[in-house]
């Protein structure tokens, strides 16, 4: 027995050892969301990562060599993400990482990286360039949330009416989006009716319909995401009141939430989307990504794509802009007003926020019209310079952060 | 005068083997990755104190989360709201896990096996609500407790706790002392009721012992310990995430549980180790790491539900007793 | 706001109707425990596999009719196989141990579902008839709402005809009593107990091919509801169908009522009510011990 567990005992050290191996040395890490609830949006943003990496390297790669980047699954947890980027700067030497879906675990993500002078791209939407949380080290390639909401906003009371009902998912993102409808109807001559806290999770509207119904607003401000907008949607349509005057404003769809709800997404239906591939129609240097992208997964890339695709190409890029892959001051510094020309035109890092000056676009539904992957019609696009504030008032976090939310 | 022999010869391998664990983690954090070691370490120490309640004492509880959420953002607000220092944090982590689990305790601990179980998920998950909605204020929400400064510990020396090594041993060295403290429980005169109780709990009762108030002090350890690993994964990671109260941890750890053994003492670490790694290691690489552990989770149960320690354990038992006496007894763990 | 009677009433209608599904699965859980013993941690997923169901059957036939009655089969049938060969290999062992296994069992069937239907909704198209809403004065209820309240109206009386009156249900109400006695008369008693767990997941299945017009049929759609259910079950009393009823009852009146007034309120609610009832009554409002 006793010689049988030495045996064991060193094969299983030796099996540890052989963990500790790795290949090529990586430049960066990338996490996102793999496996569990929101993995196709999370799979979507690592295929956009991947098309731009192949891109780079057939381009000559990072600093004359084939740059090796570490994709891997953060399972929607901070914890896993965490435990896992440390291993990667702890024991790899990383200093540049990037991902992730949520905005919850970008800014959890951001402050580790801030003490621990790591590089954070982040490719979703998120609060990084806002009052307390920018603290140098983080970059969004995503966008800020309140922007999409302030897009939305002004759509909304130019062109389908001033009386408005929101219905708010009670989280950060959600209370973001409420405080840019709030300010954008202060100054707009919108007719605020009311608002309803959801809390996350909720599948079953049933309950606040009739409230809906009896205040009758133009305008209903679906602020509600992933399962929960699914099934409001189909709750209003089984009401009854998705063919009639009301419209519905959401303002940040998702092509998968327009797949999951099918025809119900009429012409009474808008959407605020960082980007919607039929863009490419304007900017035309967009169809080698659509192509590439297409080609490789079989349909066209969503915003989380397009997020995942700008931040990893900015980030290789700017590595060899900078000749370097692990001074990170100096990355940072040429990240700092990095222009960008790849899929929305002429675009660029702040550098005062970190933030990528990016526009909303606005997406109209087409109802039974829709066919593969098209189900809209781009009615608006909202330049960075309509929705972004300027840089003090990011540091200040106002308007949007100083905005007294409707009690619960 | 044999049985004794054995008896306490079975102790000193028993003792062997603790000593034998806190060796290896000394050297583990040199051969696979730092922050890996440490959450072994932490969930480690969660799993012993789930155990004291599980494998001990028989009760299942499908709520733990409660207490390494409380745990955790007990330490965590100590710090961020009243300034105070690590070790006062971990504390106040241990005092209100206890007293989580004496409410718990108070509300439950007379109820049969299922429903004790039940209600302890329900508990748990509506203080995963209390957290991410109407108390987010305190908590932070789905964002979990931010804005925490950089960690380190004034007392007894200077300890940088953002890098890895220091980290690692100032937890090692917590989850050291806890485990021995739970060792000591286990081995002694409360252990054994505790033992008994699992076995045959009318049994006990019949022989005069107060079975109810052996079951609350149980739950009051299993508490105090499960937040204590709670606060320990605050200063790891220097933030407090909501998932620390959410249902899967609370899975999770009984899966580990039952994957290192149960009925073994150092089970569950041996448990948290198998389980973290092959997650660290295959979610790299794979996209249905659910599926494998829920597959695990019922091979487990229905095939070797005493776990690698339980099961590796019996047949050494097996074997010895099938008359095997060449080899000199060690216990093999 | 105001508390007109109207809305009062309104809120009540939409509280009937989100307690008759919390009632469908309570029933389904009730019947397992009180025959089996087995707490199913797995209710949620079954629940799950219901929607599912639906969702194929009618993007293959076009039938909602046909839809739910395949759920209530095919969820039925998956019981069937999981309990064969799951469950009764536990059977003499602690009752806790099939609790876990149906853990684990949830864990990885709704990891599976991931896999293969991915995580985008599906849709299950609502039949016209349902469409639109019943108005009388100000109240107002989607008549698709009435239908499953008079559904689960219904699955109750057949519940009780079943259990009361026939042959089968007598027998399986016996051997929730005594199963030894039972098996002693010569009565196949496991495939008693592989039908109960058939029948009980099988309300689930209604239960969720119901639900799944008006959410979509996603794989994590069964994740919380399995909670929610033991809340019923607890606050009922464990093993009363009389207490699943009430206990569904009342549920689905705290979330409407709470959703109206504290709405980030509204998913503690359950769980306050919960504790609040078992400090007052420990057993449950119905108490417990097999009764059917």
């Amino acid at each position: 027995m006793k010689k049988s567990s030495w045996i064991i005992g060193s094969v299983f050290l030796f099996t540890l050892m052989l963990s500790g191996v790795a290949s090529a040395k990586p430049i960066a890490a990338l996490l996102f969301p793999l496996s569990g609830p929101f993995s196709a949006m999370g799979t979507d943003m690592k295929q956009g990562s991947e098309v731009a990496l192949e891109e780079i390297n057939a381009k000559g790669g990072v600093l004359g060599q084939k740059a090796e980047v570490v994709m891997g699954d953060d399972e929607f947890q901070a914890p896993i993400a965490i435990r896992k980027y440390k291993e990667m700067v702890d024991g790899q030497g990383i200093k540049a990482i990037g991902g992730t879906l949520s905005g919850g675990i970008s800014v959890a993500v951001n402050e580790w990286a801030c003490k621990n002078k790591v590089l954070y791209m982040c490719f979703c939407h998120s609060s990084i360039p806002l009052g307390k949380e920018q603290c140098g080290y983080g970059f969004v390639s995503g966008m800020i949330p309140y922007q999409t909401g302030v897009a939305t906003a002004k759509y909304a009371f130019q062109n389908l009416g001033k009386s408005w009902m929101i219905i708010t998912q009670d989280y950060r993102f959600g209370t973001d989006e409420l405080a840019a409808w709030l300010t954008v109807s202060e100054k707009t001559g919108g007719k605020f009716l009311g608002n309803i806290y959801s809390p996350l999770g909720q599948v079953d509207y049933s309950a606040h319909i009739p409230k809906i119904a009896a205040t009758n607003p133009e305008i209903l401000v679906l602020n509600v995401y992933g399962q929960s907008l699914d099934a409001i949607i189909k709750q209003l349509a089984e009401a009854g009141l998705t063919n009639k005057k009301m419209k519905f404003v959401i303002p940040k769809s998702h092509l998968y939430a327009i797949k999951a709800v099918g025809a119900t997404y009429n012409e009474n239906f808008y959407g605020g989307h960082e980007y919607y591939w039929t863009l490419q129609e304007k900017f035309p240097k967009a169809k080698k990504f659509i192509e590439a992208y297409g080609k490789k997964y079989g349909m066209p890339p969503s915003q989380d794509a397009d997020g995942g695709y700008t931040g990893t190409r900015a980030l290789l890029e700017a590595m060899n802009a900078a000749k370097t892959t692990t001074d990170v001051a100096k990355l940072v510094k040429t990240l700092e007003g990095f222009k960008m020309d790849y899929n929305k035109g002429v675009e660029e890092f702040r550098a005062c926020d970190h933030i990528r000056a990016t526009s909303v676009v606005i997406v109209k539904g087409i109802g039974a019209k829709a066919k593969d992957w098209n189900f809209g019609e781009v009615v608006a696009e909202y330049p960075a310079s309509e929705t972004l504030e300027s840089c003090e008032n990011n540091k200040k976090d106002v308007p949007y952060g100083a905005v007294k939310l409707p009690g619960k | 005068m044999k049985a004794d022999q054995e008896k306490a010869s079975n102790k000193r391998a028993s003792n062997r083997i603790v000593w034998i664990t806190l060796l290896v983690f000394l050297v583990v954090p040199h051969i696979i990755s730092t922050p890996l070691a440490t959450e072994i370490m932490i969930y480690g120490l969660f799993a012993l104190g789930f155990n004291l309640l599980l494998g001990y004492t028989g009760i299942l509880s499908f709520g733990h989360a409660a207490y390494f959420g409380v745990g955790c953002y007990g330490c965590g607000m100590a710090v961020r709201y009243f300034g105070l220092s690590i070790w006062e944090g971990l504390f106040i982590s241990l005092v209100l896990g206890a007293l989580l689990a004496a409410i718990i305790g108070v509300l439950a601990i007379r109820k049969r096996g299922v429903y004790f179980a039940m209600i302890s998920m329900a508990v748990a998950q509506m203080f995963y609500f209390l957290a991410l909605s109407p108390l987010k204020k305190w908590t932070g929400g789905e964002d979990g407790l931010k804005f925490i400064p950089k960690l380190s510990l004034t007392f007894p020396f200077q300890v940088d706790l953002q890098s890895p090594f220091p980290l690692y041993y100032f937890v090692y060295f917590i989850v050291g002392v806890s485990l021995l403290a739970i060792w000591r429980i286990l081995n002694s005169p409360f252990g054994r009721l505790l033992q008994a109780i699992r076995e045959n709990e009318e049994r006990t009762i019949a022989s005069g012992y107060n079975v109810t108030m052996a079951k609350f002090i149980s739950l009051v350890f299993s508490g105090l310990f499960s937040a204590l690993a709670g606060g320990l994964f605050f200063v790891y990671l220097g933030y407090g995430p909501l998932q620390t109260l959410y249902w899967l941890t609370s899975g999770t750890i009984l899966l580990m549980t039952i994957l290192g053994g149960m009925h073994t003492f150092i089970g569950p670490i041996v448990g948290v180790a198998a389980f973290l790694f092959l997650q660290n290691k295959f979610s790299w690489i794979m996209e249905r790491w659910q599926l494998v552990v829920g597959i695990m989770f019922i091979a487990l149960i229905l095939i070797f539900p005493e776990g690698i320690v339980g099961t590796i354990k019996s047949k050494y038992l097996a074997r010895k007793t099938a008359g095997q006496e060449a080899e000199p007894r060690e216990a093999n763990e | 706001m105001e508390l007109t009677p109207t809305l009062i009433i309104n809120q009540m209608l939409f509280g009937l109707a989100l307690g008759a599904v919390y009632i469908l699965m309570a029933c389904g859980l009730t019947i397992i425990f009180g025959l089996l013993d087995v707490v199913n941690f797995a209710h949620g997923t079954f629940y799950m596999l219901g929607a599912f169901a639906a969702f194929v059957v009618v993007s293959l036939f076009g039938n909602f009719w046909i839809g739910l009655a395949s759920a209530i089969i095919l969820v039925g049938l998956i019981g069937w196989v999981a309990e064969t060969f799951l469950i009764k290999p536990l059977y003499g062992k602690d009752p806790l141990y099939p609790l876990m296994l149906t853990f684990g069992l949830s864990l990885a069937v709704t990891d599976l579902m991931r896999g293969i239907f991915g995580t985008i909704g599906r849709i299950v198209p609502l039949p016209q008839v349902f469409s639109g809403s019943l108005m009388w004065e100000g109240i107002f209820i989607p008549k698709y709402r009435v239908f499953i309240i008079f559904l689960t109206l219904g699955v109750l009386i057949f519940l009780w005809y079943f259990f009361k009156k026939t042959n089968l249900g007598m027998i399986i109400r016996a051997a929730t009593r005594d199963s030894l006695m039972v098996r002693t008369l010569g009565i196949n008693v496991p495939r008693i107990w592989t039908f109960g767990f058939a029948l009980g997941v099988g309300l689930a299945g209604l239960a969720g091919a119901v639900n799944s017009t008006i959410q979509s049929a996603l794989p994590d759609m069964g994740v919380e509801i399995t909670v929610e259910c033991f809340v019923v079950v607890v606050i009922g009393g464990l093993g009363s169908l009389g207490g699943a009823i009430l206990g569904g009852l009342i549920i689905g009146q705290v979330i409407s009522f709470v959703s109206l007034l504290a709405s980030d309120w509204s998913n503690v609610a359950i769980f306050i009510t919960m504790l609040l009832i078992l400090l007052v009554r420990t057993r449950g409002l119905f108490g417990e011990a097999g009764r059917l």
